[in-house]
């Protein structure tokens, strides 16, 4: 399943597009509708936590390349942890199998 | 979709920190069964690919923007228990690596994305499977993601910052995704029938997991 080809092709594009996409969004400058209702009621964000990479960031690096980085090192971050803890429910079931 | 920090009461934020806690930790659990079946490198295929695909805004007519969300697509790959696990995967790592989504709203976060669209959309997608897979996987995404920002809506606007403004923000939330929620529905629709056609013992229902 790891093997399938395609798939990682797909998730190859995905990820080079993203700084085009992060252009795309700086250029039109739109919002999401949360973001639109937020300030039909005058409604601020009190965010302090920007996480290590703010905002699909990197600090010091230009926006495409930041945001390259940050799709590279997410999607890594997401497919670790999501296979660490399915295999880790899997594991749970029947501790004499190790799940393989 | 993602609320951040500031926009919700506490009271409320802790509320669907504990369901989403009860939820996901009970699919934790249940799915733990179906992932003997070697489908555990599918949870991380399918959280990874929703990570990389949120990243993508669509700039809509109207000022308005949206990505695809997913919680649809993962429900209905990987059944409604590592579906969620999945999704949950791509929404703690956006929060606490890239601060997208607010640390005190990830439960709220986690239960419109992780466990609303998920759920109503693999719910939807069986009860419809037999009128066919475009169809089913479609109308699931679209409900799906719609759903989800009512309750977006219904977060936000029980919230004293919002003025518990609760009759605009679930109509607009709720009308806004119902739109760009098509979009959802197709790009959901489209990749479930390709994966059907090409690998169908990859979808859940068609799996040896579901007898």
């Amino acid at each position: 399943m790891m093997g399938s080809k395609r798939f990682w092709i797909a998730l190859g594009v995905l990820i080079i597009l993203t700084p085009l996409f992060a252009y795309l969004a700086e250029i039109v400058g739109y919002s999401e509708p949360l973001e639109n209702v937020a300030e039909m009621l005058g409604v601020e964000d009190d965010q302090e936590y920007t996480g290590i990479l703010p905002d699909y960031t990197v600090p010091g690096l230009d926006m495409a390349s930041g945001t390259l980085v940050s799709a590279v090192v997410g999607t890594a971050l997401t497919l670790g942890f999501a296979l660490g803890v399915a295999k880790l429910a899997s594991l749970r079931k029947n501790p004499g199998d190790k799940g393989q | 979709m993602h609320i951040p920090d500031g926009y919700l009461d506490l009271s409320i934020a802790g509320l669907f920190f504990l369901l989403s806690l009860v939820v996901i930790v009970l699919s934790f659990f249940k799915a733990g069964k179906e992932l003997q079946e070697k489908r555990a490198p599918l949870v991380g295929m399918v959280a990874s690919a929703i990570f990389a695909a949120q990243m993508l805004n669509w700039p809509i007519v109207g000022g308005t923007s949206a990505h695809f969300v997913g919680g649809a697509f993962a429900g209905i790959i990987l059944g409604p228990y590592a579906g969620s696990i999945a999704m949950a995967s791509v929404l703690i790592i956006q929060a606490l690596v890239f601060g997208d989504g607010g640390i005190t709203a990830l439960g709220a976060n986690l239960w419109n994305m992780a466990v609303v669209d998920v759920f109503v959309g693999y719910y939807i997608y069986k009860l419809l499977e037999r009128r066919g897979v475009f169809l089913s996987s479609a109308i699931a995404g679209w409900l799906g993601i719609t759903l989800a920002a009512v309750f977006a809506g219904l977060e936000i606007g029980i919230s004293s910052s919002f003025q518990y403004s609760i009759g605009v923000t679930v109509p607009v939330m709720g009308f806004w995704h119902a739109v760009l929620g098509i979009i959802e529905g197709i790009i959901t629709g489209g990749l479930i029938t390709y994966i059907t056609d090409s690998r169908p013992e990859i979808i859940y229902t068609r799996s040896k997991v579901v007898s």
